[in-house]
């Protein structure tokens, strides 16, 4: 298909449109592009005293540094890690939600569980991480079952382990977001046509085989726009979580690059570093996205782009 | 219709939000009073904006400081914030993040004000004002703490040490506690005879905090149990004047391999590792920890003033410090005498203050003796009474009352953070601060603590611990050198590095399986970022100080 050549003519057709999008436009280019002037910073040995132009300019030492510090490499791990776990388990989870809900018969009880399953989106992540760090303490509610249960012999303490983290972050994740995220794919789910499911009934189908056949199909649109668009936050893994919850015993499981860049360019001042990771990252969150926005493509859905 | 008068309300909000917003902005009744902000990094309760003595001062002096504190985040993150973002509050006390405002060049030097203000010039000799001199020559902060007015009239033991219930003490017997052996033993026999408390709470034997710069609690301690004084980062052998890293001697082995057995044992707090400074002290609160490692100012004020409102301390839950060392019969130095002079950090004042004069003069007022009575003694015939000998003394109900939480918002204005004084006021009789008045430290003992100190022949916690009675050397503390490294130098990157790695580690070989593999990865992992980077430039600075 050929692209339309936009004629004049057609521009001062839609004079209104073209004023309304030339506002965000402006509006972008001032909020997100401009700001970008900073990461000049990356390049120097910044100081604040000293400004954008008078900081002494390094070239790529900062990077060098970045990719020659153990920690660095670790945090990256972490962030993907992480990221990537979280991805799936909240992915998965909204998708299996959602249809399980959307087979509840009772409008009463289907409203009222989506209603209570999205609630933990609107709590903080500080609250979050309150609850976790009380429910999971050695005298916490989760401690207490196990015991009771004879599963555990005595309380474990669970934030000194580190192979406990990365899942208890996920949970965490899960816990708070399913419920929203699932909203989507039930709205999607609604404007599925009833004739399809009607056909199923008459072809002989139990619920599984419409689940599979119509309900799946026909949000996988939906699906794949919400996976391009969580892809590029992959390296998003967090940081209040994170943050909160993290603790010296753990520190190389769980030390994210958003924390790795708070502690180099807040904590120790040398905000050149702190940018120099925040650009990495931002490198390769836009690669993430083309590349999941070409498989999309490759694979015959619609990308987003 | 509906939609109408939903619309009509919030604009109406939204004009009282404003209205309040410029009310907030101008001085309004407050006339002439002068409104300065200050910015503490270190968590501390905040006081109700019109607390009383708070504005009884500013009545006397023409000048209010709104205090903000740390909260939830470390103390260079907190500073790191402030100077990203430009915006700096009049009053400033950076902690271990000071020399960070230093080097950003917007705190105001003391020098020209010095000569102008006695009280505050006062406050240090020659000598010491020199010691706090930055590397261009002036004075930026002044440290607030350990500074005594005439004689020094300590009771309290405002250092590190472990510290015991006395109601386990009373329970065996008041034995003589010299080793860490002996520490764990009774802690241990204690716990098994009384596992719970009244309530049902369990008993917990030893509890320390690792959380951020308050690991100090798990980490320094090898150098009081080799019977050296508080250098905080190094060990200083005063013979050869060489630094000697504690991290790496035999004590420090054979103490956290004592830590480990007992951890195995089930002696320690299995949370230990993972508890945050507000949890620990909640935990301290309840009384159910019989013993810990930590600094006297790190856990008295809140732990102390609940165990008197919820009556634990006549229970026998409060802490006396015990003298350890790694072997029988060796001299500690656990305690420091006289005056301590911690030069990395103090109170300054910031380039934007609109009137810095006025800022330094407040500074200076707030320690005339009857604003300082004030501010630590409360309001004469309400927070205490003085009798014909003009001694000051509180009634058991003003105590009560002085520790009580929500008083001390609506009532209590310590400034806590600005220039004071210990030792004797200036009237030559009373002490500065009541916790050091002889008579208020006894009447204000609760019967256990009484009884303990009776009966290991104390009178006061400095007896009860026991160091050796001298004078700091003159490099006294090399902390404060250590504390104002930064990353720009070898050294300063070797010791951030350094406390990384004993921040994961330290906890970790105190739970190992296998102590002493995990103390082979431990040095291992220690030795990788050279130490002896940072151990050099501790060296040059001694030979600096001590010539």
């Amino acid at each position: 298909m050929k692209a339309k050549r936009i004629s004049w003519k057609e521009i001062k057709r839609q004079k209104f449109l073209m004023i309304c999008t030339a506002c965000f436009v402006v509006y972008g280019i001032i909020f997100y592009y401009l700001p970008l002037a900073g990461w000049i910073m990356a390049f120097q040995n910044y100081k604040p005293k000293d400004g954008f132009l008078g900081s002494e300019f390094v070239g790529l030492e900062k990077f060098k540094f970045l990719f020659s510090d153990a920690t660095f490499l670790q945090v990256i791990r972490n962030t993907l890690a992480m990221g990537i776990l979280n991805l799936v388990a909240t992915f998965v989870m909204a998708i299996v939600f959602a249809i399980l809900l959307n087979e509840v018969r009772l409008v009463v009880g289907k409203k009222l569980v989506q209603t209570i399953s999205y609630l933990p989106h609107f709590l903080s992540w500080i609250i979050v991480t309150g609850i976790l760090h009380d429910a999971l303490s050695s005298t916490g509610v989760v401690n207490e079952l196990l015991t009771n249960w004879g599963i555990l012999d005595g309380p474990v303490n669970f934030f000194a382990n580190k192979s406990y983290f990365w899942p208890i972050v996920a949970f965490a994740n899960v816990w708070k977001e399913t419920g929203w995220n699932a909203i989507v794919y039930l709205a999607a789910i609604t404007s599925i046509d009833p004739g399809l499911y009607e056909a199923v009934t008459i072809d002989g189908g139990g619920r599984w085989a419409k689940i599979r056949h119509i309900t799946l199909p026909s949000i996988k649109p939906t699906i794949m726009i919400l996976l391009i668009m969580n892809i590029g936050n992959v390296l998003n893994a967090g940081f209040e979580v994170q943050y909160l919850l993290g603790n010296g015993l753990v520190k190389s499981v769980s030390d994210t690059i958003d924390i790795y860049t708070l502690t180099w360019g807040i904590s120790q001042n040398d905000y050149s570093l702190g940018t120099a990771a925040g650009i990495f990252k931002s490198v390769v969150a836009i690669v993430l996205i083309f590349a999941a926005n070409k498989f999309a493509k490759r694979n015959g859905e619609q990308g987003m782009f | 219709m509906k939609k109408a008068t939903w619309q009509r309300v919030a604009a109406a909000l939204l004009m009282a939000v404003m209205l309040l917003g410029v009310a907030g902005c101008s001085k309004g009744e407050d006339g002439d009073i002068i409104q300065f902000t200050m910015f503490g990094a270190m968590p501390q309760p905040e006081i109700n904006d019109d607390n009383e003595i708070m504005n009884l001062i500013a009545e006397k002096v023409g000048v209010k400081v709104k205090e903000t504190w740390l909260t939830g985040q470390t103390a260079a993150e907190a500073i790191g914030t402030i100077i990203a973002g430009g915006d700096y509050p009049d009053f400033i006390d950076g902690g271990e993040a000071m020399m960070a405002l230093y080097d950003e060049g917007v705190l105001v030097p003391w020098d020209d004000y010095l000569e102008k203000y006695p009280n505050l010039k006062e406050l240090f000799t020659d000598q010491e004002w020199d010691a706090l001199r930055q590397d261009d020559g002036k004075i930026y902060w002044a440290n607030q703490f350990q500074n005594n007015y005439g004689e020094n009239r300590a009771t309290t033991h405002n250092d590190e040490a472990f510290w015991i219930q006395v109601r386990v003490l009373e329970w065996a017997g008041y034995p003589e506690i010299n080793t860490l052996d002996e520490y764990y033993d009774v802690l241990t026999r204690y716990a098994e005879a009384n596992p719970t408390m009244a309530d049902g709470t369990k008993v917990i034997p030893y509890t320390m905090l690792c959380d951020d710069w308050r690991y100090f609690c798990i980490e320094n301690a090898p150098q009081f149990l080799d019977g050296y004084p508080n250098d905080g980062s190094v060990i200083v052998d005063k013979e050869n004047l060489k630094i000697v890293d504690y991290n790496t001697t035999p004590t420090a082995k054979r103490y956290f391999t004592k830590l480990n057995e007992e951890y195995k044992k089930g002696t320690i707090d299995i949370e230990f590792a993972t508890q945050t400074y507000d949890e620990y002290i909640a935990k301290l609160s309840t009384g159910a920890v019989l013993g810990m490692c930590d600094q006297w100012w790190d856990f008295y004020g809140t732990v102390n003033d609940t165990f008197k409102q919820q009556g634990l301390d006549l229970l026998g839950c409060n802490y006396v410090p015990l003298g350890l060392t790694i072997d029988e019969g060796m001299d500690n130095r656990w305690h420091t005498y006289g005056d301590t002079l911690n030069v990395s950090c103090g109170i300054a004042v910031t380039t934007s203050c609109k009137d810095p004069d006025a800022a330094f003069k407040f500074m200076n007022d707030i320690l005339d003796q009857e604003i300082h009575d004030l501010r630590f003694w409360g309001i004469k015939d309400v927070d205490y009474l003085v009798d014909e000998d003009g001694m000051f003394y509180k009634t058991p109900e003003m105590r009560m009352q002085w520790a009580d939480k929500s008083y001390q918002a609506s009532h209590r204005c310590l400034y806590a953070y600005m220039p004071q004084w210990r030792g004797t006021s200036r009237d030559g009789k009373n002490a500065m601060m009541p916790e050091e008045q002889t008579s208020e430290f006894f009447s204000d003992l609760a019967e256990p603590l009484r009884k303990c100190f009776e009966a290991y022949g104390a009178n006061n916690y400095p007896d009860m611990i026991g160091s050796v009675v001298e004078e700091n050397a003159p490099w006294f503390p090399m902390y404060s050198y250590s504390n104002a490294m930064t990353t720009a130098t070898p050294g300063g990157v070797a010791w951030t590095k350094m406390g990384e790695v004993k921040h994961e580690w330290l906890p970790r070989i105190v739970m190992a399986d296998d102590f002493e593999a995990a103390w082979e990865q431990y040095m291992a992992a220690y030795n990788a970022v050279n130490p002896q980077d940072f151990l050099s430039e501790m060296q040059e600075e001694l030979n600096r100080r001590a010539s």
